[in-house]
């Protein structure tokens, strides 16, 4: 269970205190998948990055299966918009630097690099650079490192945004049959998209965020049935009625 | 690539600081006076070992620098605090001509160390590192504070710290800028080699065996034929340099660039001339740092580099109030030493220091003017000419890291006593310094135009002048003040070789910043003259960049960026 109490985020703009998130309580079960939407400026990213470790909140306390989470946390990953591969890096060395981190040996590091990649369909293109895959490539390289280091949790940060309707729908397809694979350690996903259908067709649970400053607005079960379709009975009055709260 | 810079209130600041600094230094040895030592001249049999010494000279000069860019980038793109101390000062720092840092080689390195060989090998080499340090330090920052946000959170919550950090990021990012700015500064440690080399301390000038001393007197004594020997030996190897490292090092560090994918990247490298060797010498050497690599107890040294760290933050802590009692020591002794500088009386010359700047700022913009006249126009025409563009730019880049030190010697035997002479001469030779660095700039900007836009203007019908009139010379306008301000500032530094030359045992010069200077540390040793004249240069060039290059850099990146 990841669980936020009364997390709070300022930034210093220009020596004022410029309130980012206001009063954020969260708790997010194992097994779920949870979408973050909201307007832009409503600190969904900043949100992410709280839960994942890398910004510390200004105030209030981020748990994790009870523990307080002070650093980076080593049990979660994170996939990027604009995918943040090292281009100097071959697709395959990208993907072992998370391993590299945590001291795997070079064998162990290179069978899970290669069982990786070729669960997100990339396997061939171990030695190529990450400047001659396509952007939905590229994505499925940046979605493999996160998974090679075998996460509990996984966030992802408009995961789909940079790129193009046909290649996202494919991979968002994708991402929810890794999510429902049981040979793979990650069960709980938070994604954060400001595409509603988006979230609607991939979520357990929505949560709607408020803008200026950022705070929980609406929390969204949805209780469709898997796998869903846009035409499925029910889809767009969900769309609809989060439509409503973000406005 | 255009250079970072703070805006902050920080720098006059810093420009005080740094004056007074170097007036302490001045306040050094007494006896910097007339050069008196009779050396016999070298010959042509001296030459190899010459060329190898300059060589030696100039690398060892280099890991200086790299060391030092790399303690301060980093600190500059980690701690914005020390960013802002650190980036004016690196601003001023490149604006003081090398003869600025004299009195203080000599206090740091002859006075305190003995005038032995290694206290004059080890002035030259620090005057060799003020001229290649500070960009190179730029370039650092530069290279860490580009990384992309995402980039480095990636990096981060993969759990990737210590030592993997530098090496799988901090080090490749730097990469592209690094190498770019190794080669400025070779170039610039080249072509001020000729003044680093002949240490004058006290009644003796020291002469070291290299090409730049061998130039410089063989110059002034007239021997042109071992000044063209010299001369030669030293564009063999720039020459040798750039085709055999650097044109291979650019085209491999494309690939450490976040936009490498950028059609304009790979076309360079279509067109890079081959390797000549370089990659089967890399290849050898990647195994052995592999293999160093995997040996290398990771884990002990990252503790260490933690520890290390924690140890260096908290020193600096408890060293806070202390560094602050001797930084204000520093300054009250400052002010005493600019107040004794400044006591009369002064010399003669001293009352044309305003006079002189006004001259050399008028021959400066002169040489401007000329370059501009020749590089528009040759920049529109090879912006319809791609062949023609892509040969000049290769001798744009061939002849930017030719020092222009090696033109002087043909220039002034060409033009002394002629057209004018002095005057022309010199401002011929600012001339030289600045031309490669416009064109190299502009015909960049050129090629940035993308085709489609050039497209879409033909097919509205309109003339090339039109074309060149709306698109091509806007569109290289940053481009242009890029390249001017490096230019323009690298002039105000290279008026101490081109306003006083020695040739044939007489000294040609103008009335300028340049030649006051020179007097000053080669003729009367005179510390109030030298003083002022380093004064009136480093406040006007830092006040120019500040008053008019920032803003019009601001103004026109903003008005003619083409993308976005």
């Amino acid at each position: 269970m990841l669980e936020l109490r009364h997390v709070y985020k300022s930034f210093a703009d220009r020596g004022r205190a410029m309130p980012v998130l206001d009063d954020v309580d969260v708790q997010i079960p194992d097994g779920q998948f949870v979408c973050l939407v909201g307007p832009s400026g409503s600190g969904k990213s900043t949100l992410l990055r709280i839960m994942m470790g890398l910004t510390p909140p200004t105030s209030g306390t981020v748990l994790y299966q009870g523990q307080a989470v002070t650093g980076v946390n080593l049990r979660a990953a994170m996939v990027f918009q604009s995918f943040a591969l090292l281009p100097w890096l071959t697709v395959q060395a990208n993907v072992e630097l998370g391993l590299r981190a945590r001291e795997l040996p070079d064998d162990e590091a290179k069978r899970r690099a290669a069982y990786y990649l070729d669960k997100v369909g990339l396997d061939g293109f171990e030695e190529a650079y990450p400047s001659e895959l396509s952007g939905g490539m590229k994505q499925r390289a940046g979605l493999a490192r996160a998974l090679a280091v075998e996460p509990d949790l996984l966030f992802m940060d408009e995961p789909f945004a940079g790129l193009d309707a046909l290649t996202s729908a494919n991979l968002r397809e994708e991402v929810l049959t890794l999510w429902a694979d049981h040979a793979l350690p990650v069960h709980t996903v938070v994604m954060v998209t400001h595409i509603i259908e988006e979230a609607v067709l991939m979520a357990d649970r929505v949560l709607v965020l408020a803008q200026h400053p950022g705070r929980i607005a609406a929390d969204v079960p949805i209780t469709l049935e898997r796998p869903r379709n846009k035409r499925d009975q029910g889809f767009d009055g969900l769309v609809d009625s989060i439509f409503e709260k973000i406005v | 690539m255009a250079e970072a810079r703070a805006t902050s209130r920080w720098w006059p600041i810093a420009l005080i600081a740094c004056v007074l600094a170097l007036a302490t230094l001045a306040e050094g040895p007494k006896a910097l006076s007339v050069a008196r030592g009779v050396v016999r001249q070298p010959g042509f049999a001296e030459l190899p070992a010459a060329a190898g010494w300059s060589l030696l000279r100039m690398t060892a000069s280099y890991v200086l620098s790299l060391a030092f860019a790399w303690i301060v980038g980093y600190q500059a793109a980690t701690n914005p605090r020390a960013a802002r101390v650190i980036l004016p000062l690196l601003d001023v720092g490149q604006s003081v001509p090398v003869l600025g840092f004299f009195p203080a080689a000599i206090f740091l390195f002859v006075t305190l160390l003995g005038g032995g060989r290694w206290g004059i090998e080890m002035a030259s080499i620090f005057l060799l590192f003020t001229s290649q340090s500070w960009n190179l330090a730029f370039g650092v920052y530069e290279g860490l504070s580009t990384i992309p946000l995402e980039t480095r959170a990636a990096a981060e919550s993969l759990g990737v710290r210590g030592l993997l950090l530098w090496r799988s990021l901090l080090l490749p990012a730097c990469i592209p800028t690094l190498i770019y700015n190794s080669i400025l500064s070779w170039a610039n440690g080249w072509y001020f080699l000729i003044a680093s080399e002949i240490i004058v301390a006290g009644p003796v000038e020291y002469p070291l065996p290299g090409l730049g001393s061998m130039m410089s007197r063989a110059f002034a004594a007239g021997n042109l034929r071992l000044a063209t020997g010299a001369i030669v030996a030293l564009m063999v190897i720039v020459l040798v340099m750039e085709f055999a490292l650097w044109r291979p090092l650019r085209a491999w560090s494309q690939r450490f660039r976040y936009d490498s994918q950028s059609p304009e990247a790979r076309e360079e490298a279509r067109f890079s001339l081959p390797d000549l060797g370089l990659p089967a010498l890399i290849r050898p050497l990647r195994g052995l740092a592999r293999a160093v690599w995997r040996r290398l107890p990771t884990r002990r040294a990252n503790e260490w580099l933690t520890r290390g760290g924690a140890g260096a933050r908290s020193l600096g802590r408890a060293l806070r109030w202390p560094a602050l009692a001797a930084a204000v020591l520093i300054a009250i002794l400052g002010v005493v030493a600019v107040v004794r500088a400044l006591r009369p009386p002064w010399p003669p010359e001293a009352a044309s220091v305003p006079l002189a700047l006004l001259f050399s700022f008028l021959r400066i913009n002169a040489a401007y003017v000329l370059a501009l006249l020749w590089t528009i126009p040759v920049t529109l025409w090879a912006s319809d000419h791609p062949r023609g563009a892509r040969a000049l730019s290769l001798v744009a880049q061939v002849g930017a890291s030719l020092p222009a030190t090696a033109f002087f010697p043909v220039l002034v035997a060409l033009l002394v006593d002629r057209f004018g002479g002095m005057e022309m001469i010199s401002v011929a030779l600012a001339l030289t310094g600045m031309q490669w660095y416009l064109l190299f700039n502009l015909l960049a900007g050129a090629q940035r135009v993308p085709n489609d836009l050039r497209e879409s203007l033909r097919s509205l019908g309109l003339t090339r002048g039109a074309i060149h009139r709306r698109l091509t010379l806007p569109a290289c306008m940053p481009s242009l003040v890029t390249g001017s301000i490096v230019a323009w500032g690298g002039t105000w530094n290279a008026l101490i070789l081109s306003e006083y030359v020695a040739y044939r045992g007489k000294v040609y010069e103008v009335l300028g910043v340049g030649a006051l200077l020179n007097r000053a540390t080669f003729k009367t040793g005179n510390r109030t003259l030298l003083f002022l004249s380093l004064a009136a240069l480093v406040i006007t060039v830092v006040a120019f960049n500040r008053l008019v290059w920032d803003r019009l850099f601001r103004h026109v990146s903003a008005r003619y960026r083409l993308e976005g």
